[in-house]
């Protein structure tokens, strides 16, 4: 026998008037603390609080600390000498594609898959996922992710999407890959649409912004400034272009609570062995297919042929084509090579954003594949009419400044 | 090999549950949505071994979104599985809808009265011999993050059978 939900509800109300009583509702400091959060006129400082204080110990510990003070000192200091010592075959095609230039003093510029691909990956990268992977441990722990999903409530309805929104949207900081199968909890299809192209195109992963503040420590505002505009103006449209509808919804907001370190370690654990088990491979292997393009000259090639386009739509330099083609494998591995190509602060700025909005990584691909070829050929269309627009709207600016 | 399909409300701790029953790992955070797909598990009882599927969140059997979708299609699925369903203790009412929803189909159901520490913080007192009497079912308080009460929890599912809901209407109005 099956009742209908007013019958059911009935019977638990009449469960519940049995068996349970409600005491005296005593206010804790846990539950002060929880309004404190959620409450505008507090949260929003609070949340902007968090927010920097995440930004500034993920770039001193991972940037200042582990790249600079130890890994950059151990690989170009020690390492890169000795390896470009004794790896033999100087000058040959080998030697080329695991070591690099013999003649580069840093591991950016060697460009080897065991000189800048174990650097990029190991010295930059890991340091960056593990300090970014402990922190969002804490906070979602801790119970923090769905207080900032009702402060930023407001701003994401404009993009079709609600509060909710913010958790895969962060999960997306640290990995493309699992934020698009968290975008399972958004209701409908046009935000779950919406909500995965947004983050394949202006969601930089935790590999990317390790590298970027690496390598662009000055400029890093100003394209992160870009994407978050991108994010939203982009939002914007495609929430009037896009049929179906956004629903509200009521979130249910935890209490807080203690973390648990055994919990933490062991998603810090799971999260870091997934990186050192995908991706370091095809930081390895985007390292093996570049050098090899190159050795064949069809980076030239292409470079010649597509310089029109990058130089006079984007205002960039035709070389960054390498680059271009290492981001289908990983941005990380792009945004380094990039740092090698001689260009302005801006051209620079106006290339780490293309990179960063230009085709998702091989991995986030099949992840979106795997959530529906349809939606994968229409966050495609959105891709490519996203950069002609946004990166010839960068470039136009730079223009308008003067500063090309 | 015997199933167990751990259901519960988003957030209650279903993932918690499922990583102590069974050692394995599966992320756990505090915040609903976190478990979007199902994983599978495995633990050793004392007489014999179980399958153990850790299934997303849901409020109730009919799905409003994708992740609800995987929870119901799981539990259509199984038709001979056990469940364990596992209810913030604070919130009973909103566990019970799920719960008895399962029961209706006929499954055997343990309810896992988790959080039972937020509850006491926050001055809810529930009668556990009654509701056990009421339902029929095995009931055990537990505290998911601290492993409270799971022993409990794996020696009732061998006690655990199918109830009729009739019965439980008519026993409702029986007892004080």
């Amino acid at each position: 026998m099956t009742l209908t939900a007013d019958e059911r509800w009935d019977l638990i109300e009449k469960i519940s008037n049995k068996v349970v009583t409600f005491g005296k509702f005593k206010h804790t400091l846990k539950d002060a603390l929880g309004e404190l959060t959620v409450k505008p006129l507090t949260g929003i400082p609070i949340a902007i609080t968090v927010l920097y204080g995440f930004w500034s110990v993920f770039s001193s510990f991972a940037g200042t600390l582990c790249t600079d003070g130890f890994f950059v000192k151990l690989f170009d200091g020690h390492f890169l000498p000795w390896i470009q010592s004794v790896f033999p075959g100087v000058g040959g095609w080998f030697y080329y594609i695991f070591v690099g230039d013999p003649a580069a003093d840093n591991c950016f510029e060697a460009f080897g898959v065991l000189t800048s691909g174990l650097f990029v990956a190991i010295g930059v990268v890991l340091p960056a996922i593990f300090i970014f992977y402990l922190m969002m441990a804490l906070l979602e722990d801790v119970g923090y992710m769905p207080r900032l999903a009702v402060l930023v409530d407001t701003i994401f309805h404009r993009i079709g999407l609600h509060g909710y929104a913010i958790v895969p949207s962060i999960l997306a900081l640290g990995c493309n890959v699992p934020a698009v199968t968290a975008t399972r909890i958004l209701e409908t299809k046009k935000q779950r649409f919406i909500m995965m192209t947004l983050l394949a195109i202006f969601i930089p992963c935790g590999a990317q912004l390790g590298i970027m503040q690496e390598v662009i420590p000055e400029s890093i505002g100003i394209v992160l400034l870009y994407l978050i505009f991108g994010y939203f103006i982009f939002g914007f449209i495609l929430n009037k272009l896009v049929p179906g509808k956004s629903p509200e919804i009521l979130i249910d907001v935890p209490p807080y609570q203690k973390p648990m370190w055994n919990n933490i370690a062991r998603k810090l654990r799971m999260r870091l062995g997934g990186f050192l088990k995908t991706a370091v491979p095809f930081v390895l292997l985007g390292c093996v297919i570049v050098n090899i393009l190159y050795l064949a000259g069809t980076i030239d090639w292409l470079a010649k042929t597509l310089t029109p386009l990058l130089t006079g739509w984007f205002g960039v330099p035709g070389e960054t084509v390498g680059p271009l083609i290492a981001a289908f494998l990983r941005k990380d591995l792009a945004v380094a090579q990039l740092s090698t190509i001689e260009m302005s602060k801006y051209q620079m700025i106006t290339s780490v954003v293309l990179v960063s909005i230009y085709f998702p990584c091989i991995a986030t691909f099949v992840m979106l594949l795997k959530e529906g070829w349809k939606n994968l050929i229409g966050s495609f269309a959105v891709l490519v009419t996203v950069i002609f627009l946004y990166g010839g709207l960068i470039n136009l600016i730079w223009s308008l400044l003067g500063v090309q | 090999m015997k199933k167990i399909l751990l259901m519960g409300n988003p957030n209650v701790g279903k993932s918690v549950f499922f990583n102590r029953l069974t050692g394995a790992n599966v992320i756990e955070s505090n915040y609903p949505g976190t478990t979007v797909d199902y994983t599978k598990g495995y633990m050793k009882g004392d007489s014999e071994d179980f399958e153990i599927i850790d299934v997303p969140g849901t409020f109730s059997l009919e799905a409003k979104d994708k992740a609800e979708e995987v929870a119901v299609k799981m539990l259509e699925e199984e038709k001979g599985a056990l469940v364990i369903c596992v209810i913030d203790a604070s919130k009973i009412e909103r566990g019970l809808y799920l719960c008895l929803e399962i029961i209706e189909r006929g499954y055997s159901v343990v309810m896992a009265l988790n959080m039972w520490d937020v509850a006491e913080d926050k001055n809810v007192q529930i009668d556990i011999e009654k509701l056990k009497n009421i339902l029929n079912i095995p009931v055990v308080p537990t505290v998911a993050i601290s492993g409270k009460g799971f022993k409990e929890v794996v020696l009732s599912i061998k006690k655990a059978a199918s109830v009729g809901v009739k019965e439980i209407m008519e026993r409702v109005g029986e007892t004080k």
